[in-house]
């Protein structure tokens, strides 16, 4: 992981003093209400229903074992003991009152953490896999050129003032978990010729107007990655549009231009600014490498198939579902859920943080990462530590054995504490938890993506869940619309139209929108009428529906007379 | 004292009396052009009218621009406006702090353009914006009212370091 250098620590220091003069100068009447909500959003502090929320960065979910504990000790002093990790790999607190964000700030300071540029109209947080650095389908380690990424972006004179927030993504992975298709820019590293670079999407994302991005540019070398980047926003700072804040992002000035012209521009100014002064030389990346620590790791040998091998089943299940391939052999990635059901999805309370800080210093090189699915991820643990692990995990509520599975529902915070929200969220992941609490149950469904947003501000990219939720509002009441085949990576590239990077697809609406009671029937419907339908276990959920489209589903929710006999497909599912 | 505030000028690292007022053409009095006074600036359109009808005007002007410009109006004459000895400065009318297009400008205007004399903030300009507007070009600044331009020349040094090299350095 990266460590702060004298420069990037003055930085984050000088950046709290700022914001301090800041705060003194609104709440004194000096600085106005409309002054301040810029400057505080561009150092990830809301105003919202019940009081401020302040986001705390984590760049692309790198985070080590002192950081969580200074978390878990922020929350317990100015929050209520407890946090929330968001989808793009930050965390949030709900409760701080607005003349104490200085202090939280210099506190996190101490252990080189921030809030800034994570919400506002800028750069905000570079996300990227999960698994960067230790996934087994890794072409590229993503890592130092996130970190590039990073420090180029924080506090950037010119881009500080957008036409509205901008995401960039990066994997570096066969597979793609950083979702660079539904992001302002995704970035797939690739080695071309012996050369490390980049193909660049543009235009992806969600929200109002889902638009999976385009690939603007097959290669950029590493040298260029910065003044490429560069050309990309200054074309979209000058044109984007700011008249309207729902037609701001840059997807709508790529549609409005056609990827095609506005990569044409792009292109144009690039070629005069290309070999300028943001060229990214050997030294810089050497400076910026060095920096980086790397777990050094045990000569082992894999356990059998990788994992060890257990007749206790509680321990199997979670082997099976939380527990992931790692390059190195006799290692593995652990993914620790946040999706117990009852606490809201990626809340985590201070003393989970304490117990999973102390965790990531016993068995994972005191390491750990947040994933874009709110979960957390221990990254490098030994095979043979697996077991105790588990226990140590269980005994926290930390185990649930569902990564990947129905009930690791994707969440936004919702009408419960969001004011943007249409319709509650969190007690709908809870009643499909609910719902589906038969373990045996989840892991013969697989594999499923399910994703809830509030509102039609999709934080919870509920188009690319294999099921989406939105909460809609309808004469003041809250309803729900379920959207079905959208997935975040793994579509048949070879399609055109609705395929984009990294194989990302939006779901498609799969009729009116139904009361908050309905959902977890609904949900059940779609899941046994998929079981009916799949031709083997091997067959996925998103498998059925892009082989039979979503007609079948359709019916089964929509039908009059239904009855789906859901106690039978348990059974067969069981067989 | 919005007054008092116009009516200081941040340049160079310090603070100066600022002379500058914005001349309004009046067409119907025949007036298109400031007389051969000091202290004058002029919007855009006024200087490319004013290159070809002052050829020899002695005191320069300021020319204005605002936020959400087109820089490429200005340069098309580049080579007589780095020719001439009237051009004060350049100065970026911001509508707005957030209008982030002048950022951009100023920095094109220094960096593909190659715009060397000076570039001045107008219009919103806040304290907290100094910084960034420094570092895209700018070397003087007139602060928006209520915005102390003596705290703002002090947020000129909020920052000792920075990422992104290739940018100015905010303290001149
Ligand atoms: S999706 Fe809507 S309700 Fe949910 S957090 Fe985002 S803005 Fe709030």
């Amino acid at each position: 992981m990266y460590h702060y250098d004298e420069l990037d620590q003055g930085l984050i220091e000088q950046r709290v003093a700022q914001f301090r003069g800041q705060t003194r100068r609104f709440l004194d009447g000096r600085l106005s209400e409309d002054d301040f909500r810029t400057l505080r959003l561009q150092n990830g502090l809301y105003i919202q229903r019940h009081s401020p929320m302040l986001r705390v960065a984590i760049p692309y979910g790198m985070l080590a074992s002192y950081q969580l504990r200074k978390l878990a000790e922020i929350s317990r002093r100015w929050d209520k003991g407890y946090g929330h990790f968001t989808t793009r790999q930050n965390i949030q607190f709900n409760w701080p009152k607005l003349e104490d964000v200085p202090d939280i700030l210099a506190e996190l300071a101490t252990v080189q953490m921030h809030a800034i540029q994570t919400s506002g109209n800028c750069i905000r947080n570079t996300t990227t896999d999960h698994l960067a650095g230790v996934a087994a389908d890794e072409v590229i380690n993503p890592l130092i050129w996130c970190e590039i990424i990073r420090q180029w972006s924080v506090l950037h004179p010119e881009f500080a003032f957008l036409p509205r927030k901008f995401k960039i993504a990066v994997s570096g992975a066969a597979t793609d978990r950083a979702a660079v298709g539904v992001h302002d820019i995704g970035l797939q590293a690739m080695e071309q010729e012996g050369e490390v670079g980049f193909r660049v999407w543009v235009g992806g994302g969600l929200g109002r107007t889902p638009l999976v991005g385009h690939s603007i540019k097959p290669f950029v070398r590493w040298q260029d990655l910065l003044t490429y980047l560069q050309a990309v926003l200054r074309i979209y700072n000058l044109h984007g549009r700011r008249d309207n804040k729902y037609k701001a992002r840059i997807k709508i000035l790529v549609k409005d231009l056609t990827p095609a012209v506005f990569a044409q521009e792009v292109e144009t100014l690039w070629q005069r600014i290309k070999d300028g002064p943001d060229t990214i030389t050997q030294a810089q990346l050497q400076r910026i490498a060095h920096l980086f620590t790397w777990p050094e790791y045990e000569a082992l040998e894999d356990e059998h198939a990788g994992v060890p091998a257990t007749s206790n089943r509680a321990f199997a299940r979670w082997l099976r579902s939380n527990v992931h391939k790692h390059k190195q052999p006799g290692y593995a990635a652990v993914s620790v859920s946040l999706k117990a059901t009852g606490p809201a999805p990626g809340d985590i309370t201070a003393e989970q943080m304490e117990c999973v800080a102390e965790l990531a210093d016993r068995y994972s090189f005191g390491e750990l990462r947040v994933s874009h699915e709110q979960n957390l991820v221990l990254a490098d643990v030994r095979q043979r530590d697996l077991f105790a692990l588990w226990q140590a995990l269980d005994g926290s509520g930390l185990a649930t054995p569902n990564i990947g599975l129905l009930t690791n529902i994707v969440s936004c915070p919702g009408g419960d504490y969001c004011s943007l929200a249409n319709a509650a969220s969190i007690p709908v992941a809870r009643a499909i938890q609910q719902q589906f609490d038969d373990l045996d149950y989840l892991h013969d469904i697989g594999p499923l993506d399910l994703n809830i947003s509030g509102c039609m501000n999709a934080c919870s990219h509920h188009h690319i869940g294999h099921i989406g939720i939105l909460g809609v509002d309808k004469n003041g009441q809250e309803w729900y619309q379920v959207t079905l085949g959208g997935r975040q990576n793994g579509a048949n590239q070879g399609r055109v139209g609705r395929v984009g990077a990294g194989g990302a697809l939006l779901g498609r609406v799969i009729g009116p929108a139904f009361a908050r009671a309905q959902i977890p029937e609904v949900v059940q419907k779609l899941v046994t009428t998929y079981l009916q339908l799949r031709d083997s276990e091997n067959e996925h959920f998103i498998d059925v529906v892009e082989r039979l489209g979503i007609e079948s589903f359709k019916q089964a929710v929509y039908a009059k007379h239904a009855e789906p006999d859901d106690q039978k497909a348990k059974e067969m599912a069981h067989a | 004292m919005p007054e008092s505030a116009a009516s200081k000028l941040i340049r160079n690292g310090q603070l100066e009396d600022n002379p500058w007022r914005l001349y309004q053409p009046d067409p119907a009095a025949g007036c298109a052009l400031p007389p051969d006074t000091p202290g004058w600036m002029i919007e855009l359109s006024s200087w490319k009218e004013l290159l070809h009808a002052q050829p020899g005007r002695k005191c320069p002007v300021g020319i204005v621009m605002p936020s959400d410009g087109d820089c490429s109006d200005l340069m098309l004459d580049a080579e007589a406006l780095h020719a001439r000895k009237d051009v004060a400065f350049i100065a970026i009318q911001f509508l707005q702090y957030g209008d982030g297009r002048g950022y951009s400008l100023a920095w094109m205007l220094r960096q593909e353009y190659g715009w060397s004399g000076e570039l001045r903030a107008v219009g919103d300009v806040l304290i907290d914006t100094v910084h960034y507007l420094a570092r895209c070009g700018f070397t003087s600044f007139v602060m928006k009212p209520g915005h102390d331009p003596a705290l703002a020349l002090e947020s000129l040094r909020a920052f000792s370091g920075h990422y992104q090299p290739g940018y100015a350095n905010s303290v001149a």
